[in-house]
């Protein structure tokens, strides 16, 4: 037989084989409920370890915390609470002590047993003592000690008065709980053989291609309609897109939302789910670095961002809201601030005042090549020029860019992220004098205004349980932000994910019916395969 | 020819040893911190002073760079920083998705590429013929995979629906089949998995193998060019053979020591080629796990990998030296 001979029966028989490849083989698979997401892959399972979006939008699907953002007027709102694994909880008279009782009945997956307060004890001290890999021990530092009254109840002790402590209890981030039984059997193993209490438990992971997850028929709530969720590892969204019109995908977890994606996703007949309060994009003013030390330089700086040209270029229409203040909506202590409006004319005015009629050359500014960043800060770039003010970039890796404005290389730096919903959480973080970063000493704290005038009031606050005081004193912080001109608020930008509404049912408005933080959904046990 | 091919794996080791050390290097001198790029915008002082000792980030570099040797001599490249996997299992389950589409690329690269250059170079003077060819080459160099890949997947995809739009197929399953022996068992079950891998793998391979043509027709085409003005196919023609014979049996056959050439340095074009085809077809596979572990400076992961690809490509070329005596018996090894 000759070579070409061969060649063609190895071609029929290939070709064969990929016909019997496309034979759909009808099974039990096709009757099943099953929910298809096209997001990233996670880094981890383990929910207490990773800071990614989409690790915290999977752990949903599996954790639980003691409590969880309340459903108030068939919405989810973010500043209040309400129990979740917890049952009820008391705070002492002195508001140290908080004794909480556990739901009965809660069961961990996989024949794990009932959630006990040592699995409640185990979850938050792993963190506090900063077991390897565990990210959010730093927002449970409040707390001095945990007893196990018994397996129904747990007392947690504070270093003192924590007004946001049921907030640090969501199921989110260091709020989940995880199985001690699991962990201690299982070690470094649990990163991808995790055990709560959520909706779905873990069924299997073929990296780089999906994850998946099945119903838990003795979830706490009743066991969810949909019967297994695929998670698949689809970084391109072109590829999301194509997925979500094929049927590929029913829910899609975008890398970002531009005004294209969305058309794209509206013609195609499906819906993008807005929850606030999302991300917020916002330049910080290191106030001790020249030229910007001169507060006319900053306010200058200012009036040269056309902040609305900035919301509309990159988020036109409703895919964000330009920014009312230096604390986010939806965050406990909120309230709207002034900001010096767009007018390069003024803003000439004060630099040829401050020194600088000819204005100033900022060299080897470093901004992230990853994200938002590049397109923000070019459009800021060309409305600074107007002004006088060069900004020579330098674009970098994600990653440089962290390290860059922890060395305080950027003069002033633009920035995004969620927190925890309130205002102490927030400010602490961007604007308290211990978060001032410094390579002399180490500190890689994100206060990047290098801001010094809030520290008394985010005292007072931390003491203060007058809720109605609380948020006086935020409100007054915002007033001196607006005061000293160090924070320029540019967008909020909500989480966003694209459904198909012929597929999957929602049971809160597409438009901010729910708020959440990385993950989107907070309840994915209410969503429903339709068919 | 053992004593060349083991000289020549000898001589492998000081540069695989070189490659692991300029990637060893290259990525610490990489700026950017692991851990400031695990925790992105979390990142606080404490926090990334306990994650860089965890992942042993903090012993002075020299004790690193031993222990990264020592370990990979044991084929233990340590464990992912971002997933916890151990890297040689991650490269293990990896490296059979990128194997095949790096096969299957190559066979559409050959069976385009190679009748388009040899074609090409024998109506060289019939513009008709040659310049089409040549275009449709050209178009192959200047069409991104990325571009193409979609374009394929909005086609055959989603409009014809004729193939799935992620993924590679059950490859894991048709090997657990083939180590258990359980293709005997299933023989259906087994060609099914086969055919689901197969039709998986149509369009990617179309993608990387097509964009890939046109660097082969281009190289075939100038060796065919250069044996066909050689004096024994002058001869030949004299003698009075026929055309067809004497680009078959004379040709052909002495084409292939460059072809082989080109085969070397196709692997390495290919290996690249997987990256953006992985990443566009949302297959796993190695080229996509390395470019995700230098941008988020895995480095167990991102060394494992390189380790691993400059271990293929020093085999292929091994071989393919070995085959030039085997295609050409005036070729001896010393």
């Amino acid at each position: 037989m000759s070579r070409f001979a061969w060649l063609a029966i190895c071609l029929v028989v290939l070709s064969a084989l990929t016909v019997v490849g496309l034979v759909h083989v009808p099974d039990a698979a096709a009757q099943k409920k099953v929910l298809n997401i096209a997001a990233k892959e996670p880094d981890t399972l383990d929910p207490h370890s990773s800071t990614l979006g989409q690790s915290q939008a999977i752990s949903r699907f599996m954790f639980r915390g003691l409590t969880r953002f309340a459903i108030k007027d068939g919405k989810v709102t973010t500043a209040e609470v309400e129990p979740d694994l917890a049952e009820s909880w008391t705070l002492s008279p002195e508001g140290t002590i908080w004794t909480i009782k556990l739901k009965k009945g809660v069961q961990f997956h996989k024949g794990y047993g009932e959630m006990t307060a040592e699995d409640v004890k185990f979850s938050f001290e792993r963190q506090i003592s900063k077991a390897p890999g565990t990210r959010y021990g730093v927002n449970l530092d409040v707390i001095k000690s945990i007893e196990v009254v018994n397996p129904q109840t747990v007392q947690i002790v504070l270093k003192a008065f924590d007004p946001i402590f049921l907030l640090r209890m969501v199921g989110y981030q260091q709020g989940y709980i995880v199985s001690k039984k699991a962990m201690e059997k299982l070690g470094d193993g649990f990163k991808w053989n995790p055990v709560g209490t959520g909706p779905f438990y873990f069924d299997r992971h073929s990296p780089r291609e999906k994850i998946v997850l099945k119903a838990f028929d003795k979830f706490v709530g009743g066991r969810p309609q949909t019967d297994e969720v695929n998670w698949f590892d689809v970084p391109e969204d072109a590829t999301k897109l194509i997925g979500l019109e094929k049927g590929t995908f029913d829910l899609l977890y975008p890398e970002v939302v531009t005004a294209d994606f969305a058309d794209q996703v509206k013609k195609m007949g499906s819906i993008i789910d807005r929850r606030g309060p999302g991300g917020q994009e916002r330049f910080y003013v290191n106030m001790t670095k020249p030229p910007f030390d001169d507060i006319r330089v900053r306010k200058a700086f200012m009036h040269a961002i056309d902040r609305k040209a900035i919301k509309e270029t990159m988020y036109p229409g409703d895919l964000a809201r330009l920014a009312t203040s230096c604390v986010p909506p939806g965050y406990f202590g909120h309230v709207p601030m002034k900001f010096p409006e767009y007018n390069p004319e003024l803003a000439k005015k004060l630099l040829a005042e401050a020194g600088h009629p000819n204005g100033f050359t900022i060299k080897n500014f470093f901004i992230s090549k990853s994200f938002f960043y590049p397109k923000v800060l070019t459009l800021a770039q060309e409305q600074l020029k107007k002004v006088g003010i060069n900004v020579e970039l330098q674009i970098v890796e994600h990653a440089t860019y962290h390290e860059n404005i922890r060395k305080n290389l950027d003069p002033f730096v633009l920035y995004g992220g969620t927190r925890i919903t309130d205002a102490d959480a927030w400010l602490s973080l961007f604007f308290e004098s211990t978060e001032i970063p410094d390579p002399a000493t180490g500190n890689k704290g994100t206060n990047f205004a290098h801001y010094k005038g809030m520290d008394d009031l985010l005292a007072a606050g931390r003491v203060e349980r007058d809720v109605k005081k609380r948020a006086a004193i935020y409100a007054e912080t915002q007033k001196r932000l607006e005061r000293d001109l160090v924070c320029l608020p540019l967008q909020d930008v909500p989480n966003q994910w694209a459904r198909n509404p012929k597929r999957v049912s929602a049971p809160f408005s597409p438009d901010y019916g729910e708020f959440s933080l990385h993950y989107s959904y907070n309840y994915p046990e209410m969503l429903k395969v339709l068919n | 020819m053992f004593q060349y091919a083991l000289r020549r794996l000898l001589i492998a080791v000081p540069m695989l040893l070189g490659a692991m050390t300029i990637v060893f290097v290259a990525m610490r001198i990489l700026p950017g911190d692991p851990c400031v790029a695990m925790m992105g915008d979390q990142a606080t002082g404490g926090a990334l002073a306990d994650c860089t000792r965890n992942l042993g980030l903090d012993r002075p570099l020299a004790v690193q760079y031993v222990d990264y040797l020592w370990r990979s001599v044991q084929f233990d490249f340590g464990k992912s920083f971002r997933q916890g996997y151990p890297v040689s299992d991650y490269i293990g389950r990896m490296f059979p998705h990128t194997f095949v589409l790096v096969m299957a690329s190559a066979v559409v690269a050959a069976l385009v590429g190679i009748p388009i250059g040899i074609i090409s170079a024998l109506k060289r003077r019939s513009p008709l013929i040659d310049y089409p060819l040549r275009i449709i080459a050209l178009l192959g160099l200047s069409m991104p995979v990325f571009w193409l890949g979609i374009l394929l997947l909005i086609v055959f995809s989603l409009h014809f629906d004729l193939f799935p739009l992620i993924g590679g197929g059950d490859l894991d399953g048709v090997i657990a089949m083939i180590g258990s022996g359980e293709v005997l068992s299933y023989p259906w079950d087994f060609l099914r998995a086969v055919g689901d891998v197969l039709h998986h793998l149509v369009l990617p391979a179309f993608a990387l193998g097509f964009t890939l043509a046109a660097t082969v027709s281009r190289l075939s085409r100038s060796a065919m060019l250069e044996v066909i003005s050689q004096d024994y196919i002058r001869t030949a023609r004299a003698k009075g053979q026929r055309e067809r014979l004497v680009v078959y049996k004379h040709a052909l056959r002495n084409m292939m020591v460059p072809l082989l050439t080109i085969i070397g340095i196709f692997v390495a074009i290919a290996l690249t080629g997987t990256v953006l085809t992985e990443t566009v077809f949302t297959r796993p596979g190695l080229g996509k796990m390395l470019v995700d572990a230098i941008g988020a400076r895995d480095y167990p992961l991102a060394q494992g990998a390189i380790t691993v690809f400059t271990m293929i490509i020093i085999v292929v070329n091994l071989v393919v030296d070995l085959l030039y005596a085997v295609v050409d018996p005036r070729i001896t090894f010393r």
